[in-house]
């Protein structure tokens, strides 16, 4: 997903372009560039990094300008480099184009180019296009004619906006299947990705629907059909809405929208590039590994300690990276594995400087690409989760779980601890995760929300959970604290005995992850940490699979998740506690997706 | 955008209060639900609503009146009979406009917040069909929603049994293009199927997560008493209302124009006393109580979370409780609604010769309009009194 936003006007539109793109960055922001017309010269401006950041280091902001366009990418595969960031420019620097979505011919457009002697200076297919109009404004001396031509040459999905030093008050646009609307205001007229572009100039949009183009300029827009060459009326929307509304897909916060997307962030996470993946596995065969995070990834990283040992009877430590120079366990035969969604977390960023320094080998599973962490490590795995903008990490860390649990596969399978077919059955539990996920989401969370209506105002939660479920427990908590305010400690189920039992009484509230009935041991010991808390009237909320169990009479309330196996059982526990925080937090009516006291990357120390 | 409110039902489960009127039409918490929501709709930007009456249809549109309501135009439309919610929408099918879209609302759901701004919101970002959804406490009376991550709604599974769901149901307010009313009469005004088919060419889901009730059983008037009065913000005293020495309030209270409250009374929010009201030394008026208009309660009544509505008296040393009073209702001096069973076990409603459990271990009595109780009686929890009913008086000496 990318963001295109543009304006021509009157009056400077350097600014309202600044604020447009910026308000597009939910769409993606790993780089970003504008193209602004200056007399008759463009002037390109792109590289890689965030809107503001990227506006501050190169002062975009003092050129001025009457038209202008820019664009703000999300790469999802490929590069993040200068090279690769729109606008696009054709050879002789006339044309420049930014563009959302697929061009799924480039390849076969692009060798007919090369043959013509055209050279292209980044691998992207979106080069095609100004070279492509360069090409054919030369056969036709009128730029909307070529611009046509061109549409009908390409293949694919997109929305296209394009400039040109000849018409130098003009935007060209058009669309398929991507996004695209314009904005009518008196002085400026705008185009964007969606109405964020130009939501506080104005409200008067224009919907540019799938094979129609437009001449946009300060005045008027046409908007013709490019196969039949058609003029069509279009009528002006009025926007009643608000912008975050609509960033938020309909969902009334972020959170509860990234909850909702992790389905389709696990698929993602099962594709990741088999080549990142065997590389640090590589790392890994025979070397001592750490495994780093903080806050969440803290506990992601716990979870693929057990993962490893269970899968590939290995025992790599978990370290919060905050405490990592303490221990300072790391030599140059070592493998420091970091693991953060924004790649900017100070703690880590420091804790791998000094595990470089010491020499050892490093490596990084990361979300954002081209952040700081993905370019300092030796290996990179790039999860492709795409944006999290809730400040409480859900769709992210549950990726890195899959991840890291098709790594320790993958590692188990290289060292012969484990069969192909194993290793099968393995990636075809994770691939039916995603299915079974959005069931839990449909049918438990009227479930869920009663029994966090019920005990919004429990003040203390304890979390408990044996095995891997241990990880899952103290992750689950850190949800309620960080986004409910509420105090929830997680500790493992055979630790409670040793003096935390005295706590127990009324008030303290229990959350205990049974792990599947088939666990038999792990199961009969969970069973017995919730019997002594029940033994001391202690309340407990039970999380399990056991349908039609014979114990299900110990628990005070129930939450009932289907049948799985066990590889994939705590990754749904911890779907289901995240909504109990998430429906916690919304009945004491906290602010869900900018909770107090935390920033989405804690880049300080 | 026109919005059409649907209040032509008879509401049976909501006896003895549906008997006498349609269900918007009861006071809840000071206000007419109507009005509610009616106040929300002109603060979501609708101008036009047209209401589809039937049952007792005069009780709304003596109260509303025709054409302009504080700025609203409100059209009423008759059905003429009340046979399923699919023939109440096909009756303004003349009053949409071709490729217009309209707001739809069943007229007994209650919100505390504007759940219209939040459904044309998400219809204006959709561009598409919308059904708004939430999460009620039961799922078994109302149509479960599945959503796909892009809050496409893929799936509705009509009132399931037992308690397999806990899904997002359909919360009663959509966005529907005009042409809903030809996919409604293709399916001979099944509303489940016309749903079904929209559902094909797009529904999309707007979430709702603040409170949100079906008014369906007479005890339902208590809960949504208590949502509004848990949205109030502050307490308002008319000037014309007189309070006499030693009354005592606290919490959130509102008292309405000329009502006068006697000496000695006690009135713990939230409450509301409606217009014209007497009540009378040393009451104790507990939390959620709302009192009608043009009431009197008599002199030591207690009354606790309790819906009194219009016109309406209750005597003397009274105790009314977690009870819905209708109106022109006379309660005799020292009457008793016990509200709850010796064994606290959940109280039984009886309705239609069908014991209802309730699942709430406090319920008094429903008394329907002009019923007139007369000294001294006892009522046993989850009684229900028809409308017009007498119950004669308790005596215990007689002069006979």
């Amino acid at each position: 997903m990318c963001g295109i936003s543009g304006a021509v006007g009157h009056k400077d539109i350097s600014q309202d372009l600044f604020e447009g793109i910026r308000n597009l960055e939910y769409r993606g922001y790993d780089s970003c560039g504008v193209a602004l017309m200056n007399s008759t010269k463009l002037i390109v401006r792109k590289n890689i990094g965030g809107v503001e950041e990227f506006y501050q280091k190169e002062n975009v902001l003092r050129h001025k300008s009457h038209l202008g366009i820019a664009h703000t990418r999300w790469a999802t595969h490929g590069k993040v480099t200068r090279e690769n960031t729109h606008p696009m420019l054709s050879t002789d620097k006339a044309f420049a184009v930014v563009h959302n979505g697929i061009i799924s011919n480039y390849r076969e457009l692009r060798s007919k180019l090369q043959k013509d002697g055209v050279k292209f200076v980044s691998e992207t297919d979106t080069e095609v296009v100004p070279h492509l109009m360069q090409k054919l404004f030369k056969q036709t001396g009128n730029v909307e004619k070529a611009f046509v031509k061109m549409l009908g040459m390409l293949e694919g999905t997109y929305a296209v906006v394009l400039i040109t030093k000849y018409h130098p008050d003009v935007i060209f646009c058009a669309r398929k299947e991507s996004p695209l609307m314009l904005g009518i205001g008196d002085e400026v007229k705008y185009v964007g990705s969606d109405f964020n572009a130009f939501i506080e100039h104005t409200k008067n949009a224009v919907i540019i629907e799938d094979e129609e183009y437009v001449v946009l300029t300060r005045d008027s827009y046409t908007v013709k059909n490019f196969i039949t060459g058609e003029e069509i009326q279009k009528p002006i929307t009025k926007i009643e809405w608000d912008s975050e509304t609509s960033k938020k897909g309909g969902y009334p916060h972020y959170m509860l929208k990234e909850i909702y997307e992790q389905p389709q962030t696990i698929l993602n996470a099962l594709e990741v590039d088999e080549k990142a993946l065997d590389d640090v596995v590589d790392y890994m065969k025979d070397r001592p590994t750490y495994l780093v995070g903080v806050g969440t990834t803290f506990y992601v990283a716990k979870y693929a300690k057990y993962i490893f040992s269970r899968l590939a009877g290995r025992f790599f430590p978990s370290i919060s990276s905050d405490e990592f120079v303490a221990l300072s366990p790391v030599d140059r035969n070592s493998l420091v594995l970091a693991i953060s969604q924004s790649g900017e977390t100070y703690d880590t960023l420091t804790a791998l400087k000094h595990a470089k320094a010491k020499g050892a080998k490093t490596a990084a599973i990361v979300n954002v690409i081209g952040s700081t962490l993905s370019r300092m490590v030796d290996r990179v795995i790039l999860q492709g989760s795409g944006p999290e903008i809730c400040v409480i990490s859900t769709k992210a860390a549950l990726a890195q779980m899959v991840i890291l649990t098709n790594l320790a596969m993958r590692l188990a399978l290289k060292t012969r601890k484990m069969t192909k077919k194993e290793y099968n059955e393995g990636i075809r539990a994770l691939k039916e995760m995603p299915e079974i996920i959005g069931n839990v989401l449909n049918e438990r969370s009227g479930f869920i929300h009663r029994i966090a209506n019920n005990y919004k105002n429990i003040k203390h939660w304890l979390y408990l959970g044996r095995g891997i479920y241990y990880p899952v427990a103290l992750e689950s908590a850190l949800k309620m604290k960080e986004v409910a305010y509420v105090h929830a400690e997680g500790m493992p189920g055979g630790f409670l005995k040793h003096g935390t039992l005295a706590m127990i009484d009324k008030d303290i509230y229990s959350v205990v992850f049974m792990p599947p009935p088939c666990e038999k041991e792990l199961y009969q010991s969970t069973l017995s940490s919730v019997a002594e808390i029940r033994a001391r009237s202690g309340f407990v909320l039970g999380i399990h699979f056991d349908e039609r169990g014979k114990n299900r009479d110990l628990f005070s309330e129930e939450l009932i998740l289907p049948a799985v196996p066990p590889l994939v059982a705590p990754l749904l526990q911890l779907v289901l506690a995240q909504l109990f925080a998430y429906f916690t937090a919304t009945s004491l009516k906290r602010n869900v997706d900018k909770p107090r006291s935390l920033a989405k990357s804690v880049t300080v120390g | 955008m026109k919005a059409v409110i649907l209040a032509a039902g008879k509401s049976p489960k909501l006896s003895p209060f549906s008997d006498t009127r349609p269900s918007p039409m009861l006071n809840v918490a000071g206000r007419c639900l109507f009005d509610h929501n009616l106040d929300m709709l002109r603060a979501s930007g609708i101008n036009d609503v047209l209401v589809v009456v039937g049952h007792k249809q005069e009780k709304l549109i003596q109260q509303i009146g025709e054409h302009r309501f504080h700025g609203l135009s409100v059209q009423f439309v008759e059905q003429k009979r009340q046979t399923s919610i699919g023939d109440a929408i096909m009756q303004v099918r003349d009053k949409i406009l071709p490729g217009e879209y309209f707001l739809l609302i069943y007229g007994d759901i209650l919100t505390s917040e504007n759940i219209f701004n939040k459904t044309q919101q998400s219809f204006h970002s959709f561009k598409s069909p919308v059904a708004s959804i939430c999460l009620p406490p039961s799922n078994e009376m109302f149509g479960n929603v599945f959503l796909n991550a892009n809050m496409r709604i893929t799936r509705i599974v009509e009132k399931p049994k037992g308690n397999e769901y806990g899904n997002y149901v359909l919360a009663g307010v959509y966005v529907l293009p005009e042409a809903f009313f030809d996919v409604l009469s293709k399916h001979k005004r099944s509303m489940e199927k016309a749903m079904k088919e929209m559902i094909d060419h797009g529904l999309r889901a707007s979430m709702w997560e603040d409170e949100w009730l079906d008014i369906v059983y007479p005890w339902d008037i208590l809960t949504a008493n208590s949502i509004l009065m848990d949205s109030w913000e502050q307490s308002t005293i008319a000037k014309t209302a007189v309070l006499e020495s030693n009354v005592t309030l606290s919490g959130l209270v509102r008292i309405d124009e000329g009502a006068v409250i006697k000496a000695g009374a006690v009135l713990e929010g939230p409450c509301s006393i409606g217009k014209g009201c007497f009540i009378g030394n040393n009451t104790l008026v507990r939390s959620y109580t709302a009192v009608g208009n043009q009431c009197s309660v008599g002199y030591g009544v207690e009354l606790k979370n309790c819906v009194v509505q219009d016109h309406s008296s209750i005597g003397r040393l009274s105790f009314i409780g977690d009870s819905v009073i209708g109106e022109k209702v006379d309660i005799g001096a020292s009457c008793v609604t016990v509200n709850r069973n010796i064994d606290w076990k959940p109280v039984t409603v009886r309705q239609n010769k069908k014991g209802l459990d309730t699942g709430k271990p406090k319920l008094g009595a429903f008394i329907g309009d002009e019923a007139v109780i007369g000294a001294g009686n006892m009522i046993q929890p989850g009684t229900v009194v028809a409308p017009g009913k007498t119950i004669p008086a308790r005596y215990t000496v007689t002069n006979r």
